[in-house]
C-alpha cells in the first residue's frame, strides 16, 4: 500500500515535470496553427476551433526553409564532427595519462567554456574576415567548434573514466598498440557516451543564434534555420503564425534524432566489463 | 613455454618506493604465487612482467629473451584480471579470439581454438552470449579461456579468483591447479590469500612494502619462516608469539614461558651473545597439544570456539610473555598481543573459564631476534 502510494507520487511528479518541460513546445504549434484573432483572445484558447495547418505548406513554399534547414544541418554536423574527433582523442588522454600539468589543462579547457559566447565573437570575426572565412558555413563549423569542444571533451573524460582500465589493459596484452586498443576496445564500449556526447554537440550548434548572425548576415545562401527565422520578423507586421510553424519546422529534426538515438543514449553497455 | 627472470627490479612513482630491489627466477612450468598484504606491490610487479607498467630500473627475461623493452602485445604472455575485463561489446567466442585475431591468425584456427577451450572450461554452450549475459563464475571461465587459447609462455593471474563467493572459489582454485596440471605453462599467481597461496603454489613470494620476504615451497614456509613477518603471515590461526629473556648456562640458551624453564631449539654457538637479550618465540596454534607433554601448564581458557571438528581456545600469556610486536599480527585474524591460540583436534570437553592442561614441544619453537625480527637458528 506504501509502496503504491510512493509510486503514484513518483508519476505525478514525473507527469508534472513533463508538463513543465511540454508545454512552451505544445504552445509554439498551437500559435502555429491558430487563426491570427485567437492569438490575442483571453482567456487563451488551448486549440484551436479550425487548425490552420496549411501554414506548413505556405512557409515551405514562401520560404527557404529547406536551404536554412540544410545549411543548420551541416554547420551542425560539421562542428560536431571536428569537436568529437579533437575531443575523443583529449578526453581520453585527460582520463587516462598522468602528465605533469594535465589537471590544469583540463581546468583550462573547463574555463573555456565558462566565456559567453557573446565574448568570442569579436576575435573570432577578426579571424575570419582575414583569411576570408566570413559569409562562409566554414565559419559557424569552426566557430561552433570552439563552443563544443570544451563540452564533449569534458563528458567524454567523464565517460572514459567509468570504462576500467583493465579493458585496454587487456586489449594490449591480446597485441593491440595503445591506439588499436582505444579504437577497437574502448570506443566500442564507449558508444552510448560518444552517441549522447556528439548529440549534445549537435544540440549547441543547431541552437546558436548568436555566431550565424555576426558570420553570415549578409551572405543569404548560408543562413541557417535560426538566422532565416528572425529576418521573418517583419518591422511592421510580424506573422507569429509562419515564425511558429518555421520554429516548430526547426525543432523538429533534434526530436527525431532523439528518438533515432535513443537506444544508444540509454547506455548499460559497459555493464558486464567487471565482476 | 619458458621460465621468467626478473632482475633487479624497482619501481618508483615519484618519491614513492613501490618495489625494491626485485629478484626471481622462475623455472618453466612452474606455478609461482606472489602473496602478501595489500598495497605490499604485487600487482605492480605482475604488471610489470606484463608490460603495463614501466620498471624504473631492472630487467625481465622470459624465455631467453630480454623483454624489458617490448610492448606487452609482443611479450607473448596471456592476463587474468581481477576484474575480468571482458570486452562487453564482444560475444564470448570472440572474446576469447581476440587476441588471436590481432596476431592475425585465420578464422578457421581461431574457431578450433575456442571452441577447443571452451570446452575444457565448460563455457561451450555460452559461446554466442555476451559478458553481461554470464554469472560471475562464467566470467571467470572466459577469462581463463581468453587467456589458454593464446597458448601464450606464460600466464599472469592477478587475484583471479577474489570477486567468486567462498565456495565458487575454492571450486575454481581446484580448477586452475588442474589446468595447470595439463597444459604445463608457467604461471604467476596474485593472491593476498594465504590459503590460495599455500593450496596452489610450487613456490611462493611473499611481499611486503614492495620487498621480498622469503621464497619458498609452501611446506617450507609453514616450517622454517625466514622471518616474523612470514611466520605470522602464513597460517591460520596464525602463529603465536610469546616474548622472552634469553639466560644461557652450559645446557644452552633458555627462557621463561609460562613461568617455566625452556630450552630453546637453537645451538647456543649459532648466536654468540644472545643471552640477557629478549627473543620473540613464535608458537602454532596447532603445536600445542591438550594434556601433558615436554612443556606443560595449566590455564584457564578465555574464550573456547568450536568449529566442529577443531576447537580454538584462547588463554590469557602471562605478563613477562607479553608484548611481541604489532607487525607480527597473522594476515587473517586480529591478534591480541595477550592471549595465545591453541588449535585442538578432538580435545574433549573444553569450557571457557575451566582448568585445562596444554603443552607443547620445545623442539617446536621459532626463535627470532627481537630486534631484526629475522629466525635464529
Ligand atoms: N599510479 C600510481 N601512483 C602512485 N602510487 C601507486 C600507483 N599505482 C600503485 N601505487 C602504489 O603502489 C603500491 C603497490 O600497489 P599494488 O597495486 O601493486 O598493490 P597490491 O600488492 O597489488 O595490493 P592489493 O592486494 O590491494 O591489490 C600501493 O601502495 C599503491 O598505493
Ligand atoms: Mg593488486
Amino acid at each position: 500500500m506504501k509502496l503504491r502510494s510512493s509510486r503514484i507520487a513518483l508519476y505525478l511528479g514525473v507527469a508534472a515535470t513533463c508538463a513543465v518541460l511540454l508545454f512552451p513546445i505544445y504552445w509554439l504549434l498551437v500559435t502555429a496553427i491558430s487563426p491570427p484573432a485567437d492569438l490575442r483572445s483571453l482567456p487563451p484558447r488551448f486549440w484551436p476551433d479550425v487548425p490552420q495547418w496549411q501554414v506548413f505548406s505556405r512557409i515551405a513554399e514562401e520560404r527557404p526553409m529547406l536551404l536554412w534547414l540544410t545549411n543548420s544541418t551541416l554547420a551542425a554536423l560539421g562542428s560536431v564532427a571536428l569537436s568529437m574527433t579533437v575531443s575523443v582523442f583529449a578526453g581520453y588522454a585527460l582520463s587516462r595519462f598522468r602528465v605533469r600539468g594535465g589537471q590544469s589543462l583540463g581546468l583550462f579547457i573547463l574555463t573555456a567554456k565558462m566565456l559567453p559566447a557573446t565574448l568570442l565573437v569579436i576575435p573570432l570575426f577578426g579571424i575570419f574576415r582575414s583569411v576570408g572565412l566570413i559569409g562562409s558555413l566554414w565559419s559557424v563549423v569552426l566557430a561552433h567548434a570552439t563552443l563544443i569542444v570544451p563540452f564533449t571533451t569534458w563528458m567524454l573524460k567523464g565517460y572514459f573514466d567509468t570504462i576500467p582500465r583493465e579493458l585496454e589493459q587487456a586489449a594490449m596484452v591480446d597485441g593491440c598498440s595503445p591506439l588499436g586498443a582505444l579504437f577497437r576496445v574502448i570506443l566500442p564500449v564507449a558508444t552510448p557516451g560518444l552517441a549522447a556526447t556528439a548529440l549534445y554537440g549537435f544540440v549547441l550548434s543547431w541552437s546558436d543564434y548568436a555566431y550565424a548572425r555576426t558570420f553570415l548576415t549578409n551572405a543569404q545562401q548560408s543562413w541557417t534555420a535560426n538566422l532565416g527565422i528572425t529576418t521573418m520578423k517583419g518591422e511592421y507586421v510580424t506573422d507569429w503564425n509562419e515564425i511558429s510553424a518555421a520554429a516548430v519546422f526547426v525543432a523538429l529534426p533534434i526530436l527525431v534524432i532523439y528518438l533515432f538515438l535513443e537506444r544508444y543514449l540509454v547506455g548499460g553497455l559497459t555493464a558486464g566489463a567487471e565482476k | 613455454m619458458a621460465g621468467i627472470r626478473i632482475e633487479n627490479v624497482r619501481k618508483s612513482y615519484g618519491a614513492v618506493t613501490v618495489l625494491r630491489d626485485f629478484n626471481l627466477d622462475i623455472a618453466d612450468g612452474e606455478f609461482v604465487v606472489f602473496v602478501g598484504p595489500s598495497g605490499c606491490g604485487k600487482s605492480t610487479m605482475l604488471k610489470i612482467l606484463a608490460g603495463l607498467e614501466e620498471a624504473s630500473g631492472g630487467r625481465v627475461l622470459i624465455g631467453e629473451r630480454d623483454v624489458t623493452d617490448l610492448a606487452p602485445g609482443d611479450r607473448d604472455i596471456a592476463m587474468v584480471f581481477q576484474n575480468y575485463a571482458l570486452y562487453p561489446h564482444l560475444t564470448v567466442a570472440r572474446n576469447m579470439g581476440f587476441g588471436l585475431k590481432m596476431r592475425g591468425m585465420d578464422r578457421g584456427e581461431i574457431d578450433r581454438r575456442v571452441s577447443e577451450a571452451a570446452k575444457i572450461l565448460a563455457v561451450d554452450h555460452l559461446l554466442d552470449r555476451r559478458p553481461k549475459e554470464l554469472s560471475g563464475g562464467q566470467r571467470q571461465r572466459v577469462a581463463l579461456g581468453r587467456a589458454i587459447v593464446r597458448e601464450p609462455q606464460a600466464f599472469l593471474m592477478d587475484e583471479p579468483l577474489s570477486n567468486l563467493d567462498a565456495k565458487l572459489r575454492v571450486h575454481m582454485r581446484a580448477e586452475i591447479s588442474a589446468l595447470h596440471k595439463r597444459l604445463g605453462v608457467t604461471t604467476i599467481y596474485v593472491t593476498h590469500d594465504q590459503i590460495e597461496a599455500m593450496t596452489m603454489a610450487d613456490r611462493i613470494v611473499i611481499m611486503r612494502d614492495g620487498e621480498i620476504q622469503q621464497i619458498a615451497d609452501p611446506d617450507t614456509m609453514f616450517a622454517r619462516p625466514e622471518n616474523l613477518f612470514v611466520a605470522g603471515f602464513i597460517g591460520s590461526p596464525g602463529m603465536n608469539f610469546l616474548l622472552g629473556n634469553v639466560t644461557a648456562d652450559e645446557r644452552g640458551a633458555r627462557v621463561s614461558l609460562f613461568g617455566q624453564d625452556v630450552c630453546l631449539p637453537v645451538p647456543l654457538a649459532a648466536v654468540p651473545g644472545i643471552a640477557g637479550r629478549p627473543v620473540i618465540l613464535g608458537l602454532r596454534p596447532e603445536h600445542i597439544g591438550p594434556a601433558h607433554g615436554p612443556v606443560s601448564f595449566a590455564v584457564r581458557p578465555r574464550l573456547v570456539e568450536s568449529l566442529g571438528s577443531e576447537k580454538y581456545i584462547y588463554v590469557d600469556l602471562p605478563h613477562e610473555n607479553r608484548g611481541a610486536p604489532a607487525d607480527a599480527k597473522g594476515a587473517d585474524d586480529e591478534r591480541r598481543g595477550d592471549a595465545l591460540i591453541a588449535r585442538l583436534v578432538d580435545a574433549g570437553a573444553v569450557a571457557t573459564g575451566e582448568p585445562i592442561t596444554l603443552s607443547f614441544d620445545p623442539a617446536r619453537l621459532h626463535v627470532f631476534d627481537a630486534e631484526t625480527h629475522r629466525a635464529i637458528r
